[in-house]
């Protein structure tokens, strides 16, 4: 891990000292702004990797290290939710800085007190469904990829939709790993998946009908539900 | 593939009376033909009085879906019926007595007269009758309800119990008409069904424990069938009123025909014993059928639509899984395929013993069946297919019995139907014309040698079933042949192009063997092959395979056809029914047989299992862009439309039976393609993206 080792903390070395000739014309606040931008950038460079300039899985990882959360956990999902991160493995400079300053956060310690905050931000309904839609697309990792394979889906679904929907994941989850029907999921099935959540009766399924528009994927899932129950 | 409601002769099949046909009637705006009903000896409503000319014709269902539907217009309600849509009563003032029940039903008003309005009376030029001017809801006699029901259900047992009923067809037409009129369909409609379900149920769970053998068992079923289609119809008539009005105006009700189809399929499937013997009996008489064993094929075909019907349920039921596939696609396209394979034996030459009147009459018949098919598009490809065959190869056995076949199937389907087969006949009398002129032609006079006869069938794609492209190595002096003919054509008609379809061409050959000479009917692919055999001795199926370049699969059914069968012309080393990679062939020295001329090539009138399956996929691929085509077009009009308004438009615009499920698979793969999306404040609404 040879990142730690240039670890930064608390105060962090002048970036710009050039910038220092303007001092008496930045109010406090800005000066303050600023700090905060230096040291948010700073904390990007202490991981990035130099000749690419991005931080990489490799740096990620010891970011998680550092935060003291596993990097499969849930929360980093929702921090790159927080940056808009693209891609998947990989933070850029803006979109660390879009995330850090988002949550006010520019040391290891500060971002770390922010994720229980983030959880209640991303557990709001109309950031739920955004996060919940953006976390199939960061599984995208491929050009002009448009699905995910059955068991990367069922990760994910237990990953996002577990804590609050644990029966219904548990069962989706069983199902979708038992039928033969489909070998990838889409955008379409995965969006239904969370309204199935929020608008179905579990376990009766007595309001789900099959001849609106929910997607077949979801009226074989009901159907086979229904079976074993009979 | 358009269903017209158009006037057309129908007769009626199977029990109760074959009709025979009379004069087109049109009644009522819809157009219908007419066919006498002759009385079921069976059912007493008929024997009471004897039935007026009843008009048949095929509609639509609400939802489009293709089903047997009569509807039974009564010639004494025709030539009643006032000639305007008003609501108006013809009473005699005779009835007019204090205390008289009026009747409430329009006397000989036909059902789609709109009740609804009221118009002023009419100054009547008849001193005897009055005309009364209805004002308001006429009220009805307190049991009124359960008096007419009472009615009804004698005459509905009486029916399906094939006993006489004191009442005539008349008096139970107005009953229902009766209820109707005051709002009672609803509860009739209950009723009805619930008798129905009643006797159904009985005729089938009589069928329990009933003869074990298969073909007795199948033959009790068929009689249930058609004993319960003659019943249902029966009903259908007398309660037209309902399925015109309650059933069109309610969401969701099926109409009298479908709902008893619906009763039968249930209850077939009710006792595991008759579903499990009927599936086996069925099964195996198509397994025998498949295997070159002769069975009752006309039974088969009548059986054919209860196939359609209880299979599905009955598989589902049973849910045979590696063969799952094999049978649903049995049960989708059986029936359809069935019939075309029928008619294909009637018309093909060789039927010795059918009269002109009898092959006529067998094809009305067929007809009949034909309205049952789901999946028209499915009998079109087998009867194209089927029929092309029969042109080229010379197997008609009448012209004219093809041609009135398109006739008839051009009344029922409508032209768009027929237009490909008309096509096929246009090109064959061309095909006539062209090689008369070949004849004459300077390139055959000079170039073709002289003992050689040929002749070209020129086909239109388009209008003749698509083959597979079949390469093969012809011998010198055939491509020779075929390079004359071309020249010929090709300097008559310009901007053409010509692909030689060598899996249809056959051939006479005359060979000499040491027993005798003889003349060979073969394919080309046949001739091919033994026409090696003028220059070696013999040859290994590597040699054969390697100088004809003739597909592996087709290479093996040619060799097995001319070494393995009834004829032998060649003989296999080692022998055997099978070829076999290590096989040598040699010319058969000792070939012998009666005749002078012998046909070889029955293997071409022969089809494969995989060219059948092929006929069906191909059909379910078309239908498959039809509806994404339909979903399309139909999102392009309305840019943004229901889930439930799009299935009941799609069911509306597509003319082959298809399921909501498949509807939705075409409807996500369009999503998929961002042909469309599904609306971000309401799921159940669709957008169409441009």
């Amino acid at each position: 891990m040879r990142r730690s080792s240039t670890r930064k903390t608390g105060s962090a070395l002048p970036v710009n000292p050039s910038s220092g000739s303007s001092d008496t014309y930045r109010s406090a606040s800005s000066k303050a702004v600023s700090k905060e931008v230096e040291r948010i950038d700073n904390l990007f460079y202490a991981y990035a990797d130099a000749s690419s300039g991005l931080i990489d899985p490799e740096g990620i990882e010891s970011f998680c290290s550092d935060l003291e959360v596993d990097y499969t956990d849930v929360r980093i999902l929702m921090l790159a939710w927080k940056m808009k991160a693209e891609k998947q493995g990989y933070f850029t400079l803006e979109e660390w800085r879009r995330g850090l300053k988002a949550l006010h956060a520019d040391t290891i310690s500060k971002l770390k007190k922010s994720l229980s905050e983030l959880e209640k931000e991303v557990a709001r309904p109309t950031n739920f469904s955004d996060f919940y839609s953006y976390s199939f697309r960061y599984c995208l990792t491929e050009d002009k990829q448009k699905c995910i394979d059955i068991e990367s889906a069922c990760e994910l679904l237990d990953l996002v939709l577990g804590f609050q929907f644990r029966p219904q994941v548990d069962k989706l989850v069983e199902y979708l790993k038992h039928q033969r029907d489909y070998k990838v999921i889409n955008m379409d099935q995965w969006t239904s998946f969370l309204r199935f959540c929020n608008e179905i009766n579990f376990p009766s399924l007595d309001n789900y009908d099959a001849e609106l528009a929910w997607p077949l994927i979801l009226d074989n899932f009901v159907e086979w539900i229904r079976e074993k129950q009979s | 593939m358009s269903q017209h409601k158009r006037p057309f002769s129908c007769s009626r099949s199977g029990g109760g009376g074959g009709g025979t046909t009379t004069t087109n009637s049109n009644s009522s705006g819809a157009s219908g033909g007419s066919a006498l009903l002759s009385p079921d000896s069976s059912s007493s409503m008929k024997k009471a009085k004897p039935l007026p000319a009843a008009t048949c014709s095929l509609e639509k269902e609400k939802n489009g879906l293709h089903h047997h539907s009569h509807h039974f217009d009564t010639a004494a309600v025709a030539a009643a019926r006032p000639g305007k849509e008003e609501d108006v009563m013809l009473v005699d003032q005779e009835e007019l007595k204090p205390g008289a029940s009026v009747p409430v039903a329009m006397t000989g008003v036909a059902a789609n007269l709109s009740r609804k309005k009221a118009t002023p009376p009419q100054p009547s030029a008849k001193k005897q009758l009055v005309i009364k001017f209805v004002k308001g809801k006429p009220s009805v006699p307190a049991n009124f309800e359960e008096d007419t029901w009472a009615t009804l259900k004698s005459a509905i047992n009486a029916i399906f119990l094939k006993r006489r009923d004191p009442c005539d067809s008349e008096k139970l037409y107005q009953a229902v008409d009766d209820l109707c009129l005051h709002k009672m369909g609803g509860n009739l409609y209950q009723r009805v069904q619930r008798e129905c379900e009643i006797h159904i149920s009985r005729a089938l769970s009589s069928l329990v424990g009933q003869s074990p053998d298969l073909v007795v068992f199948l033959s009790l079923v068929e009689k249930c069938w058609q004993d319960f289609c003659d019943q249902m119809l029966t009903i259908r008539g007398i309660a037209l009123v309902l399925d015109r009005t309650y059933v069109k105006q309610t969401p969701n009700v099926r109409s009298l025909w479908d709902m008893g189809l619906q009763l039968f399929r249930k209850h077939l499937a009710l006792s595991s014993e008759v579903e499990h013997k009927v599936v086996t009996g069925l099964l195996r008489l198509i397994e025998k059928e498949r295997q070159g064993e002769a069975i009752d094929r006309t039974y088969l075909v009548y059986c054919s639509d209860l196939i359609d019907q209880g299979f599905t349920m009955l598989m589902e039921a049973n849910r045979v899984d590696d063969l799952q596939r094999m049978y649903t696609l049995f049960q989708r396209n059986r029936p359809a395929e069935l019939i075309a394979k029928f008619v294909d034996e009637k018309l093909r030459a060789g039927n010795k013993g059918t009269s002109e009147e009898e092959l006529e009459s067998m094809l009305d018949k067929v007809l009949v069946l034909f309205r049952f098919i789901q999946g028209k598009d499915v009998f079109e490809a087998f009867y194209k297919k089927d029929l092309a065959k029969r042109l080229l190869l010379g197997k008609s056995a009448s012209i004219d019995a093809e041609k009135s076949m398109i006739t008839k199937l051009k009344t029922e389907c409508g032209s768009q139907f027929t237009n490909k087969l008309e096509g096929m006949f246009k090109d064959i009398e061309l095909s006539k014309e062209i090689n008369d002129s070949f004849k004459q032609s300077s390139q055959a006079r000079t170039k073709l040698p002289t003992g050689i006869e040929m002749s070209v069938h020129v086909l239109t794609t388009g209008y003749w079933p698509t083959y597979p492209p079949m390469d093969v190595r012809l011998p010198h002096e055939l491509n020779v042949y075929q390079d004359i003919f071309k020249e010929f054509y090709l300097s008559k008609y310009h901007g053409r192009r010509l692909m030689w379809q060598n899996s249809l061409g056959h051939c006479v050959l005359k060979a000499e063997f040491p027993r005798g000479k003889k003349e060979l009917s073969v394919s080309l692919f046949q001739a091919v092959v033994l026409m090696l055999f003028n220059d070696t001795q013999r040859l290994s199926l590597q040699d054969i395979k390697d100088s004809t370049g003739i597909d592996d699969r087709e290479l093996r059914r040619t060799l097995q056809s001319l070494a393995c069968g009834k004829v032998r012309v060649l003989q296999k080393i080692p022998k055997g029914r099978e070829i076999e990679d290590e096989d040598s062939f040699v010319f058969n020295e000792e070939f012998t047989a009666p005749l002078y001329r012998i046909k070889v090539n029955a293997i071409q009138m022969k089809e494969t299992v995989e060219e059948n399956t092929s006929t069906t996929e191909r059909v379910f691929q078309d239908r498959q862009y039809q509806v994404d085509a339909a979903i399309v077009r139909i999102m392009k009009t309305r840019k943004v439309l229901s889930h439930t308004l799009l299935i009941t438009e799609l069911f509306q615009q597509l003319k082959f039976p298809i399921k909501p499920v498949d509807l939705k698979k075409r409807i996500e793969s369009l999503i998929d393609r961002e042909y469309l999306d599904r609306d971000k404040n309401n799921p159940q609404i669709y957008n169409y993206l441009a």
